[in-house]
């Protein structure tokens, strides 16, 4: 008895983490094909998506102790971004840069509420700008929660570890 | 009539002594060489006259409150490491061993009582002075002079606001003759409180495919660009008034090559944008009677939002929300523009708050300020990619064909504009009621050319 509820417990746990899978995976289209209002929907109201600072620390201090952000926003903050990116002179990005992002090595766990799953991920976005020779590399870790909803899943919380301590592409004028 | 004058320059030859040449002859007619942005010969020149002999900022005293503190950063292209010594003293080093010149600090912060070379071990004080090597009898046979084999260290160390600065020349201005004004301003915008302002977080690092020089002058005195430049924010609602604010702007032109800009903001918003638009608790906790009364004068009707002092330290402090319709908060951030290579800079983003300040005020005027000015900032990233196109006109081989002038004109050479500094302006150096006119950029190339024409071995 206890055996068959387990199984069904971690059967529905393998869906979910299956469909967290997939979520971040559709994210990259959508972002890819600058569908922003799309990737807008699938934010949770509560969204925090931030992109902390990193340091060069000596081996085992913490790179990221203290050091800030470089962006923090909530949902209307992204709302306030997306709508920027479509007036025309949001010269970061207009022309828009052109992007593939390349999200894996996922793991996915889960958390104390059991309709929010944890996902660490491994992000590649080689975003190519306007006449530029070359493009650039932006390459992260990202810890994401992802929430269960009867709409479906929605975004909760983005923290992007970026390899990078010298951002060495110019702006972060697209989302991670 | 127009008054409108044709460009008159010399031909010109080859070489950097030519190019300063047709600076100076472009200066006084509102006009600047394109190849400024992009050369090998100036960037060379900058290093050595400009970067190797002023004073350059490398780090705030909050940064490095305890006896061993230590950040590491930059002078130029050279790295240097800002420790506070077991004396509480503050020095400024070469990262570069002095035995093979293998680099002694590779970390962005810390705390060191010795900075130990990881090749053969020699070791220095954090003060810079030699302390030891491994197998010192066998390898050497006595202690090596302690001074004499030290980390290089910057023969002039001094701060101002608890900015430290170093020059690597041991003759020169000092702190207080180089920053002039540009002290008197600070002082304005620090001095409001006796607990003075801190650093929050780390520095935020950017590459820019631009010259270091389009930040600084940009901060010097460009408010022409914010309704185009910026005009994103307008459209969406973000920000509002953009297309009045250049007949809210008061604009500052110190000797020194320093520049800022002023905003006349309780007018432009309202009373509740009275000092920048801190909120009562915080404006209740500041302290004006150090200021003399022009200060006075200045924070009550125009407060300082804007500037550069020379040649790499950019300053803003603004009111700004995270949305429409949220409380405002106001920010102060000091960023850093660092050369790399001609055309080629890193941007370094301090955000700063009173140290009275709580952290929930902090934090909130942290939030509203990298909203706006950071590497994700909705005004500062469009700056990144406006200032990318000038070191590419620099390289031009068309535009060095043509010696191509570009236009600083604003000030009234040349064109029908009139523009006069306010005869009563008790302050140092020129004030003008207006946000037109490019004074404080070209204010900012006459310290260069200056600076630019004293080659540091005396040759002239």
């Amino acid at each position: 008895m206890s055996n068959s509820k387990e199984t069904a417990v971690h059967a529905e746990f393998d869906a979910m983490a299956k469909k967290a899978e997939q979520f971040l995976a559709r994210e990259t289209v959508l972002l890819d094909d600058r569908r922003f209002w799309d990737w807008f929907a699938l934010l949770d109201d509560q969204v925090i998506y931030q992109v902390l600072i990193r340091t060069v620390r000596e081996s085992g201090a913490d790179e990221f102790a203290s050091t800030g952000f470089r962006q923090r926003d909530d949902k209307s903050m992204i709302e306030t971004r997306i709508k920027r990116l479509h007036t025309g002179f949001a010269w970061a990005e207009d022309p828009p840069s052109r992007t593939v992002r390349l999200v894996g090595s996922i793991v996915v766990d889960p958390t104390d509420d059991p309709n929010v799953l944890a996902a660490d991920s491994a992000l590649h976005v080689y975003r190519h700008r306007a006449q530029d020779d070359h493009g650039d590399l932006i390459a992260a870790r990202r810890r994401d929660r992802i929430r269960f909803t009867d709409q479906g899943p929605r975004l909760l919380s983005r923290t992007v570890l970026l390899a990078d301590v010298v951002l060495t592409t110019p702006n972060l004028g697209i989302f991670l | 009539m127009s008054t409108a004058q044709p460009i008159r320059m010399t031909r010109r030859g080859p070489g950097l002594d030519s190019l300063l040449g047709a600076v100076a002859e472009g200066i006084d007619q509102g006009l600047v060489p394109v190849e400024l942005f992009n050369d090998e010969d100036v960037f060379r020149a900058e290093m050595e006259r400009i970067f190797a002999r002023t004073w350059v900022f490398v780090a705030h005293e909050t940064e490095i409150p305890n006896k061993g503190d230590f950040v590491l950063r930059r002078i130029g292209l050279d790295s240097v490491i800002v420790s506070r010594d077991d004396t509480g003293k503050v020095n400024v080093m070469s990262s570069h061993c002095r035995h093979r010149g293998t680099q002694v600090c590779l970390t962005d912060r810390g705390n060191a009582t010795h900075f130990k070379c990881p090749y053969h071990g020699w070791t220095y004080k954090n003060n810079g002075e030699w302390a030891g090597a491994p197998h010192m009898r066998e390898a050497y046979g006595e202690k090596l002079d302690a001074k004499e084999w030290g980390l290089l260290k910057a023969p002039r160390v001094d701060s101002h606001q608890g900015f430290i600065f170093a020059s690597l020349s041991a003759e020169g201005p000092s702190l207080k003759e180089h920053l002039g004004g540009a002290a008197w301003v600070l002082d304005t915008i620090c001095g409001l409180h006796p607990g003075g302002v801190r650093v929050v977080g780390s520095p935020e690092r950017s590459i820019l495919r631009a010259d270091w020089k389009s930040g600084a002058e940009n901060f010097a005195g460009d408010s022409y660009h914010i309704d185009t430049g910026h005009w994103s924010n307008e459209v969406t609602g973000y920000a509002r008034g953009t297309r009045e604010n250049n007949h809210m702007v008061r604009r500052l032109v110190l000797d020194g090559g320093h520049g800022f800009l002023c905003h006349a903001l309780e007018q432009m918003g309202g009373p509740f944008l009275h000092l920048w638009g801190y909120p009562p608790h915080v404006q209740a906790q500041f302290d004006l009677s150090k200021m003399d009364e022009v200060q006075v004068k200045l924070l009550n009707e125009n407060p300082p939002t804007i500037g550069n002092i020379f040649p790499n330290l950019s300053y803003l402090r603004v009111p700004s929300t995270a949305e429409a319709g949220k409380p405002p908060a106001v920010t102060t951030t000091f960023r850093q523009w660092q050369p790399l290579e001609p055309g080629l800079m890193e941007i370094w983003n301090w955000q700063f708050t009173f140290d009275f300040m709580s952290e929930e005020d902090t934090q909130h005027g942290y939030a509203v300020g990298q909203y706006i000015f950071s590497s994700s900032g909705m005004f500062e990233q469009d700056d990144t990619v406006l200032w990318e196109g000038i070191p590419r006109a620099g390289k031009s081989v068309w535009h060095r064909k043509a010696e191509t002038m570009l236009h600083y004109r604003q000030t009234g050479i040349g064109t029908d504009a009139q523009r006069k500094p306010e005869p009563d302006w008790k302050g140092p150096g020129e004030f003008y009621n207006d946000g037109f006119g490019e004074f404080g950029q070209l204010n900012f190339y006459r310290q260069w050319l200056q600076l630019m024409r004293q080659d540091p071995e005396g040759a002239r």
